[in-house]
């Protein structure tokens, strides 16, 4: 292997996450790979970061040296929880070869190692690899395969996603799953193109109830405009709006269990946003509840209010698929 | 159903009914009371941008609403609502508005009450009509009452600094309701823009309420360089002055149409010599104070020709016509650069096309240097007789002494307008025109052939006039005879170049008419509803 050489991953940053009921410290890394097999999601802009048409051979080095670059810059010690992703699905070979991700999973198979990947790519010989290098861990699971679910609506997932893959096949990917202890976080998406405000909101409520038995925890990601997506063309041609950060905060007060939510571009054009005067708020309190779990405390924000609340409601009403987004 | 009443280009009155439903469009109303449908499909949002394979995989149909996309090709029901989903996304992209309202309005037949959920404003509501929508929704007005804004007729205001002013004292502004008062006020615009359709003077309006938005003046502009489209539903006369006071005013398609057919129609009854005069504000011409003297001066020894912004050339014979005797434009002295091209491109036209012995050009000014630029472009020779004004003793001595030795002609107004109106040089001899100013009748053998409509200055034709036009302005019809209007479904045909308010000849197995066209040519053929001809004598054969 070789090892002294480097290579800076596609991005990677330092943070706190709630697990099990406990907040930890956390090393986040989006590994450079070969780039998803899938690659047709609307809203995904990570569709260009990838090694397009290079030797598995060549691919392997790269990833390897991304990981060099990690251990060289961060104290890898400090870090309990480590979220590994790439543009794709970090379980796809093709992707990621064998060899890289064997690599990856044993230089951290004494942490809590989250990777994402598509359903399709979960089976026994992956686990079974996997399994057999995580070291055992004390507190509970120490492996968790995170999957972008994005709704429990197999309709909307088909049109406002372009995912490609069903409830049924996520369902199917938690049972492989589960045979062999691993842990599933299940990733959601707030208000892909196509659906009005009230629809988004909806259609999260029910996703949460619905995928809640298969998850070990859920986190809901807040749908933003990424460059030289589907999601931009609509959005740059006033067709889509980003939701409300009061539309956050309601689906997360709403559910019986806790989400976690990051909302990226919180108070952006780009991201969700309100009207601009109370959006830092808000965004500072969705990042504390993903880590306080304090519904009590949320609830309280939900309940503020702000020039553009009469303006939020009033889509909610009269927002409908034949006229919308009624704002940008 | 829906049954147009009047045209005012794409824009429109009309009717609506449908059970106990009634509706006089332009109108707002809560649309989704009226068609429950409308609440009831779920995740069904096409954006108006989305492309066909999306469209064909995704784009629902409402029960009793037809849902048209730019991108789609299905064709709507006669008689039927059309909604074109998202429209309010087209207002921000005046290219793509007017080029999806002229691919979708082309696709669709034009008895269809088109509806533009979530647009209307009062600012921005004259557009939307001028674009042949009919019917709107509150739902634009009452999000701006949940953004606190205050809706005129002139754009949006904080709502704080505009209620209790007394900038409006509607019966919401009485009662400090801001969305009583947001609606009232997108009502009471469509009632005004409904009294300018029925008066004939929207597109005045139109122009006015374009300066509301950049994006309105866009769409406006876009528009009137898509003549054909505007252009085969604008009436062919109004009763009406025309004002041509904004820079937008010389591209309005009656004023194009006009300067079209000088070129392409209009016949001169002379071509030994031409004098070139200014115009006047007084219509017709020939009742001013200057033209009496011009005439006076001139005495039938050249054809009188005005130059003229927004029309360009006039000659005395259609100075009554419509618009040549109706328009109004304010008068500096200073012709800007799209005049001068617009004009001058006129003026080369006509002296190429119609090769005068002699050319005098009795105007000062901008108007002498852009007619001279002109005629050197033509390669005519011309001689320009006025000095400092045109009306001046110097001048008018100059014009009458260069004319000396031309033989007196009268001008030959029958023949002039006939080939204006209806596109065929008609042999005149033996007309005359009779009566007093009001009441004027084109006879032969004592035998009238026409009428002239004082108000508009069109020849009406008699059942013995329309023999001496030929193939003209002919609607088609169904085997039956006429008792009153025709109806759209009774025509079979008709010549394409038929406008609204244009004098028609009906043609059928069993009957012939003299009438007024309602609709224009595009409508007769493609609608099933409503009045084509109204009309005027039935001679049964």
């Amino acid at each position: 292997m070789i090892l002294d050489h480097q290579e800076k991953p596609l991005a990677s940053w330092t943070g706190k996450e709630r697990i099990s009921g406990e907040t930890v410290d956390c090393l986040t890394i989006i590994f450079k790979s070969g780039g998803c097999s899938w690659n047709r999601c609307l809203m995904c802009g990570y569709k260009f970061e990838r090694y397009d048409k290079t030797s598995p051979e060549l691919l392997r080095d790269s990833i390897i040296r991304q990981l060099n670059w990690i251990f060289s810059n961060y104290k890898t010690d400090k870090f309990r929880l480590i979220k590994i992703f790439t543009s794709g699905s970090f379980l796809d070979p093709i992707e990621v070869p064998k060899e890289a991700m064997k690599e990856i999973v044993s230089r951290f198979s004494d942490k809590i190692l989250i990777v994402e990947t598509r359903p399709e790519y979960v089976n026994d010989i992956v686990l079974d690899e996997i399994c057999g290098i995580m070291k055992p861990d004390d507190v509970g699971k120490n492996f968790y395969i995170a999957m972008g679910l994005e709704t429990t609506n197999d309709a909307i997932r088909e049109k406002c996603i372009d995912k490609g893959n069903t409830f049924d096949d996520f369902k199917e990917a938690v049972s492989e799953a589960k045979k062999y202890g691993a842990g599933v976080k299940t990733y959601l998406m707030m208000k892909p193109l196509f659906l009005t405000e009230k629809e988004a909101i909806d259609d999260m409520k029910k996703s949460i109830k619905e995928s809640a038995p298969y998850s070990d925890f859920i986190s809901m990601n807040v749908c933003t405009v990424q460059s030289r997506t589907e999601v931009e063309y609509f959005w740059k041609r006033g067709a889509y709006r980003p939701a409300y950060l009061w539309s956050v905060l309601d689906v997360l007060v709403s559910s019986d269990i806790h989400v976690a939510c990051d909302p990226v571009g919180g108070g952006k054009k780009r991201g969700p946003h309100n009207c601009g005067i109370c959006d830092h708020d808000l965004v500072e309190a969705i990042n504390n509840y993903s880590l306080n779990a304090d519904r009590g405390y949320l609830k309280a924000h939900l309940e503020k209010d702000c020039k553009c609340k009469s303006e939020w409601e009033f889509i909610l009403d009269n927002e409908m698929p034949y006229c919308m987004p009624l704002t940008n | 159903m829906f049954e147009v009443i009047k045209r005012e280009g794409p824009a429109r009155t009309g009717v609506f009914s449908e059970g106990e439903i009634t509706l006089n469009t332009p109108c707002a109303t809560d649309t989704a009371e009226i068609f429950p449908s409308l609440r009831t499909m779920a995740y069904s949002n096409v954006p108006l941008q989305a492309g066909s394979d999306f469209c064909k995989k995704y784009l629902k149909q409402y029960d009793n609403i037809f849902t048209s996309h730019p991108s789609d090709t299905a064709k709507a029901e006669t008689g039927s609502v059309v909604m074109v989903p998202g429209w309010h996304t087209a207002l921000p992209d005046p290219r793509n508005y007017v080029k999806w309202i002229i691919e979708m309005k082309s696709r669709h037949p034009p008895d269809t009450m088109w509806y533009s959920p979530a647009c209307a404003l009062p600012s921005n509501i004259a557009t939307l009509i001028a674009s042949g929508f009919d019917l709107f929704d509150y739902t634009a007005v009452d999000l701006k009452t949940s953004q606190g804004v205050f809706c005129n007729s002139d754009g949006e205001y904080p709502a704080e600094e505009c209620m209790g002013t007394g900038i409006c004292r509607c019966e919401g502004c009485l009662k400090d309701d801001l969305k009583l008062h947001n609606r009232i006020a997108l009502d009471s615009e469509i009632a005004k823009i409904i009294l300018r359709i029925n008066e004939g003077n929207l597109r005045e309006y139109l122009e006015k309420q374009s300066l509301n938005s950049p994006q309105l003046v866009s769409i406006l502009r876009l528009f009137d360089r898509e003549y054909d489209f505007i252009e085969k539903s604008t009436p062919i006369a109004r009763p009406i002055r025309l004002y041509s006071n904004s820079g937008d005013s010389i591209n309005r398609p009656e004023i194009k149409r006009f300067g079209q057919r000088v070129l392409k129609r209009y016949t001169p009854s002379r071509t030994d010599a031409a004098v070139i005069l200014p115009c006047s504000a007084r219509k017709p011409y020939s009742s001013s104070q200057s033209h009496r003297k011009f005439m006076s001066t001139v005495r039938d020894r050249a054809h009188e020709i005005i130059l003229t912004s927004p029309l360009a050339l006039v000659p005395r014979e259609l100075e009554g016509v419509y618009p040549a005797g109706h328009y109004d434009i304010p008068v500096t002295g200073y012709w800007d650069m799209e005049e001068r091209k617009i004009i001058g491109a006129i003026v080369e036209e006509y002296f190429t096309k119609n090769r005068y012995g002699h050319v005098f050009v009795h105007l000062n000014g901008d108007a002498a240097e852009i007619v001279k630029n002109a005629l050197e472009r033509t390669g005519t020779e011309a001689t320009f007789t006025a000095a400092e004004g045109p009306t001046s003793h110097e001048s008018l001595r100059n014009l009458d002494r260069a004319l000396s030795g031309l033989p007196r002609k009268s001008h030959n107004y029958i023949r002039g307008m006939l080939s204006w109106q209806f596109g065929e040089d008609t042999d005149t001899s033996g007309m005359m025109i009779k009566g007093r100013f009001g009441n004027r009748k084109i006879l032969k053998n004592k035998k009238q052939l026409f009428s002239i409509d004082n108000e508009t200055g069109l020849y009406r034709p008699t059942f013995e006039g329309w023999e001496t036009i030929v193939d003209r302005y002919i609607v088609e019809i169904d085997d039956f005879i006429p008792q009153g209007d025709i109806l759209a479904p009774g025509v079979v045909s008709c010549d394409p170049e038929i406008r609204p308010g244009d004098e028609v000849f009906v043609r059928g197995q069993k009957a012939v008419a003299t009438g007024r066209a309602a609709m224009g040519a595009d409508e007769m053929v493609r609608s099933q509803r409503g009045v084509a001809v109204k009309v005027r004598k039935v001679k049964k054969i």
